[in-house]
């Protein structure tokens, strides 16, 4: 790493640690992508919840409970690639 | 606009400062500090050092919040009960019928089948007003940060903690669920039997194959369940932290900007988050528990 930095220094001119830069690249890039998938999804499940409750409003409240179990599954998601970002950042 | 509109529009700016506040509250001890470190309000200092040989059972600020919690919900049940059950309930005892029936209605009966409910509605209930309630005393600031100089005595300053953000006590509850899981699914089924629901129907063929994964996918529920508490909790926190301390972080006043985000997120985490964490958490235990004495491959 000591190598790969002091070439970086030499060939970008670059000010600063590029270990520091990498962590904090690591965690731009697993907040960013990660909140990817679980957002179609999340935007996918809230429609699907509207169309079920528009077929049949009676079952408005199983529906709902149903759509938190998912949406906390979902987001879920999220957070596990944030935890990678966060290890990257503060241990990595 | 009408006395009482004004009066509402008062009073919510009101209720948000006094959100801000604990936001503020940790933005303001990092000032002395060259470096904003939000992960040093996660270290677990010992209080109290007890070192029993290889273990380590110091009493620390995360122990101090899992014993409030528990005493926060012992409390609670014992206070309803030692008063005497009322038929037409009033006040706390309300209170506890309304999270015994929910956790009853909405958790424990669509997940745990017939042979085991009795047996393991005490847990599922357990595990949610616990993990309920140890969310929800993480948003309050209470003097646990690693700084001090605010108050007198040496007394940290004031800091947000909670004792799900720490990996150990959310695998240790996750294991209990596991343990419980298997051990029901092999009384059920016999061991032979539990074995043979693992493996799916299937061309022969792939069959090991996708056995093997069945039992990959058996063993990351462990990992699942216990890191989807965690890192929501940990996130959040580290989320309310920084913002508060944004101004630090950028080295002048425009992070002031980010005080509001602090706050919507507080206010997000502490309503929506905390109780569904918990809700979910419970869920998955009793969706398993339920899973593997029903299985039938």
């Amino acid at each position: 790493m000591a190598v790969a930095s002091t070439l970086a220094n030499g060939m970008l001119q670059v000010e600063g640690n590029v270990e520091d830069a990498a962590k904090v690249l690591a965690l731009g890039l697993a907040t960013g992508f990660g909140a990817i998938g679980p957002g179609a999804g999340v935007g996918y499940l809230m429609g699907k919840t509207v169309e079920a409750v528009a077929r049949q409003p009676e079952l408005r409240g199983e529906i709902l409970s149903l759509m938190f179990l998912g949406l906390a599954l979902t987001e879920a998601i999220v957070f596990y690639a944030l935890l990678m970002g966060f290890v990257a950042f503060f241990i990595g | 606009m009408s006395l009482r509109r004004s009066w509402r529009a008062l009073s919510a700016l009101a209720i948000a400062c006094l959100l801000a506040a604990p936001t503020l509250a940790l933005g303001q001890t990092e000032e002395e500090e060259d470096e904003f470190d939000p992960s040093l309000e996660f270290e677990l200092d010992p209080y109290i050092s007890l070192e029993i040989g290889p273990l380590d059972l110091s009493i620390n600020k995360a122990v101090i919040y899992l014993l409030l919690a528990a005493i926060i919900c012992i409390g609670v049940g014992i206070f309803v009960v030692r008063g005497g059950l009322r038929q037409r309930p009033t006040g706390a005892q309300n209170l506890v019928e309304l999270v015994y029936e929910f956790t009853e209605r909405q958790i424990a009966r669509p997940t745990l089948t017939e042979s085991v409910f009795s047996r393991y509605f005490p847990y599922i209930a357990t595990l949610f007003m616990f993990l309920a309630v140890s969310n929800l005393i993480s948003f309050i600031p209470l003097p646990v940060s690693h700084e001090s100089g605010t108050f007198p005595f040496g007394i940290p300053d004031l800091g947000l903690y909670a004792a799900t953000a720490n990996i150990n006590v959310t695998l240790g509850l996750t294991l209990v669920t596991f343990i419980a899981y298997n051990y029901e699914g092999i009384r059920a089924h016999g061991p032979v039997g539990y074995a043979k629901t693992l493996v799916p129907p299937a061309p022969r063929v792939i069959k090991p194959f996708i056995a093997a994964l069945e039992v990959l996918s058996q063993l990351l529920r462990l990992v699942s369940l216990s890191v989807r508490l965690f890192a929501n909790l940990l996130a959040g926190h580290l989320l309310i932290i920084m913002c508060a301390g944004f101004v630090v972080l950028l080295g002048n006043f425009a992070g002031i900007l980010a005080i509001p985000v602090g706050v919507f997120f507080y206010v997000f985490e502490w309503v929506l988050i905390a109780g569904l964490q918990a809700f979910i958490f419970a869920m998955l235990s009793g969706i398993y528990i339920g899973f593997a004495v029903e299985a039938a491959h």
